[in-house]
């Protein structure tokens, strides 16, 4: 029965009660988070902080005043679809194909201008209901930068301080927003550091978000321009994603060489590595599409 | 109006969940287990005698306990709290009120607002939000469309017509004012009116807050005036701000009310100012968010989070700019600092 196939823990399926925080099974969810970040997620020491401590604290909070709303951003291929998939996968039993988790493209489910109206009455409805069946849901909207900056907007009043809505409290819901706005000013931030001698590991949070939240709200392709969530202070946690580098490039191709079970080449490795693009021209450090292309490459190279 | 399907798959994670799935099985709202039957609720006003019951319908100790709670939560608004109190307890104390009490709470992002009109509608009805007689309004959620505004206007009217009728009592909240078409809220200028009976129905005993961003930054001027001018916060008077945001909310056209006749005909029972929240007031919320999650006040990490929250105006830097909103994810960040204290310590 899928009650039993969703539920995690000793209490969940048996009787409704609520569960003392002891038998809780978010406990347990933690290090599996933690540990799936550290291994899989290579080159973004910040998100690894961010997102696990948000993530964590979210869901220990027993009277959480509002929704969480984490905002990701950065450069393409460095990870944050990947990094929402993790975090589906640590939550829910059955990941992003679970039905309490739920995947919005911009530009696949929202793609006409004109029929704006139609889809914030959908989006609001199917939130709410969805949020009315299971409080704990995951809104995941991707390509936020191609979303109509209106849109977002719609569901504002689902992100805020509010206890109930229509007798639907969202207050235990999680909605995370992935967006390419604003890398220009984290690779400039990543730059800087790197120009000036300083390691990777040195940026820290502050250095990017107060740069990087006023960039997106000003940015008319971020799907949140001028919106009421920047206004209204709605997102959590801005958690930005920084370029790749050759290194971290190196670690994706060892990694999907592994996962297809082929013996790791240090020379192939390389190879594959090089004919990556880097960007900017002169230093050649940040690598153009991220990890994205490199299993292809692969294909290439190893042709059994 | 969504309910929860019930026999669904449990999802995950579900603490307060299950209890509220077996409230909603039984059926919309009624057996929420602290609603109590709408205050005092008499037979339909064509019965009442003329002289209806003398007490006040609020006893004092309920009196004293909202000051109670209005005095550990609501922090720095020493403004807001005395309006609130001797509006409330003004209402209360008169056995016939002329017309519904109007209350318009005007201030910053983050500054008590919505908090305050919770706290509020829970002393008129426990269950506060839940109860089936108080009702909030959002602007951008329920009344999104412009185009739409005839119909907006006829539903307004018939929800709270039939909802007066069952609860005389009833408590409506309207949210983000200043997003709301100025034309609707003329809507319900009958209701808020000196009318003995509309309709036959008595609105007398009703309760309309109204909830706006409006007027904000005319109050942070005000404040900082006094600021600079070396006076105290808690010098602030009402009327050195009333009349300047009555007429400042009356003329913004991003204000849900202007030149609405609300403000024309002094409807408006009591504008309540919300001046922005100081560092100080950052980290008692930050202390109380501790408090309330169980773990040991740390000065240094309420004093860290503190820190990290943005100060304007720029030069100054005294006052929050998102009041106390985000200081609760702020505090996971620094959560492994903490349950590391508390566990060293208990």
């Amino acid at each position: 029965m899928t009650a039993r196939e969703e539920a995690r823990g000793p209490a969940a399926g048996v009787s409704p009660r609520p569960a003392p925080a002891s038998q809780l099974t978010v406990w347990s969810l933690r290090p599996a988070l933690q540990e799936n970040l550290d291994r899989k997620l290579f080159g973004q020491h910040l998100v690894n902080k961010v997102v696990v401590k948000a993530v964590k604290g979210f869901l220990n909070n027993t009277n959480a005043k509002k929704p969480l709303a984490l905002s990701l951003h950065g450069w393409t291929g460095t990870g944050k679809n990947f990094v929402s998939k993790i975090v589906a996968e640590s939550i829910y039993k059955r990941g992003l194909q679970s039905k309490y988790v739920h995947q919005f493209v911009a530009t696949l489910h929202f793609p006409h201008a004109p029929s704006i109206n139609l889809y914030k009455d959908q989006l609001q409805s199917w939130i709410r209901g969805n949020v009315s069946i299971c409080p704990r849901s995951l809104f995941i909207f991707d390509e936020m930068d191609k979303m109509h900056a209106g849109l977002i907007d719609s569901i504002k009043p689902f992100l805020d301080y509010y206890e109930l809505l229509d007798g639907v409290s969202y207050r235990q819901a999680i909605f995370i927003f992935l967006s390419n706005a604003g890398a220009e000013k984290i690779t400039e931030v990543a730059l800087d550091f790197w120009r000036n001698g300083r390691t990777r590991e040195d940026i820290q949070l502050t250095d990017i978000q107060n740069a990087l939240s006023v960039s997106v709200f000003n940015n008319k392709n971020s799907g949140f321009w001028h919106s009421t969530l920047i206004d209204r202070n709605l997102i959590d946690y801005f958690v930005p994603f920084l370029p790749l580098e050759y290194k971290h490039v190196k670690m994706c191709v060892r990694v999907e060489i592994e996962s297809r079970g082929y013996v790791v080449d240090e020379d192939i490795l390389t190879r594959i590595a090089d004919e990556m693009t880097y960007f900017p021209r002169e230093e050649r450090i940040y690598s153009d599409k991220g990890c994205k292309t490199v299993d292809a490459k692969l294909d290439y190279y190893y042709d059994f | 109006m969504w309910l929860p399907h019930p026999g669904r798959a449990v999802c995950v994670g579900e603490r307060h969940a299950p209890l509220l799935l077996i409230i909603k099985w039984k059926g919309c709202r009624k057996a929420l287990p602290v609603s109590t039957p709408c205050p005092h609720a008499v037979s339909p006003p064509w019965f009442a005698r003329p002289d209806a019951s003398t007490h006040a319908w609020w006893s004092l100790p309920l009196l004293a306990a909202l000051k109670v709670q209005l005095d550990t939560k609501l922090f720095g608004q020493h403004l807001a709290k005395d309006v609130v109190l001797k509006a409330v307890m003004g209402f209360s104390n008169n056995p016939s009120p002329k017309k519904p009490l109007t209350l318009s709470l005007h201030g910053w992002a983050g500054t008590g607002k919505n908090f305050l009109s919770q706290i509020l509608a829970e002393h008129v009805h426990p269950a506060g939000l839940r109860s089936k007689f108080v009702h909030l309004f959002l602007a951008t959620l329920h009344f999104p469309y412009h185009d739409q505004l005839k119909r907006y206007k006829e539903q307004l009217q018939n929800w709270i017509r039939g909802n007066v009728t069952a609860c005389p009592h009833s408590v409506f909240i309207f949210d983000e004012m200043d997003k709301m078409h100025p034309g609707l809220i003329d809507a319900i200028k009958p209701f808020l009116d000196y009318y003995e009976q509309v309709d036959g129905v008595s609105y007398r005993k009703a309760i309309f807050i109204f909830l706006s961003n409006a007027g904000g930054d005319l109050i942070n001027k005000a404040a900082l005036d006094f600021w600079t001018s070396g006076k105290h916060r808690e010098e602030i008077q009402l009327k050195d701000l009333e009349p300047m945001l009555s007429v400042g909310v009356y003329n913004n056209k991003n204000s849900g009310l202007w030149h609405s006749s609300l403000v024309d005909r002094n409807l408006i029972d009591y504008f309540v100012p919300f001046l922005p929240l100081e560092h100080k007031h950052v980290k008692m919320c930050v202390r109380a968010e501790m408090m309330a999650r169980g773990y040991a006040v740390d000065e240094k990490v309420v004093q860290a989070v503190a820190d990290e929250m943005t100060f304007f105006p720029k030069e100054q830097k005294i006052y929050s700019d998102k009041g106390c909103k985000t200081v609760q994810a702020k505090l996971d960040i620094h959560e492994d600092a903490m349950t590391r204290d508390s566990k060293a310590k208990g």
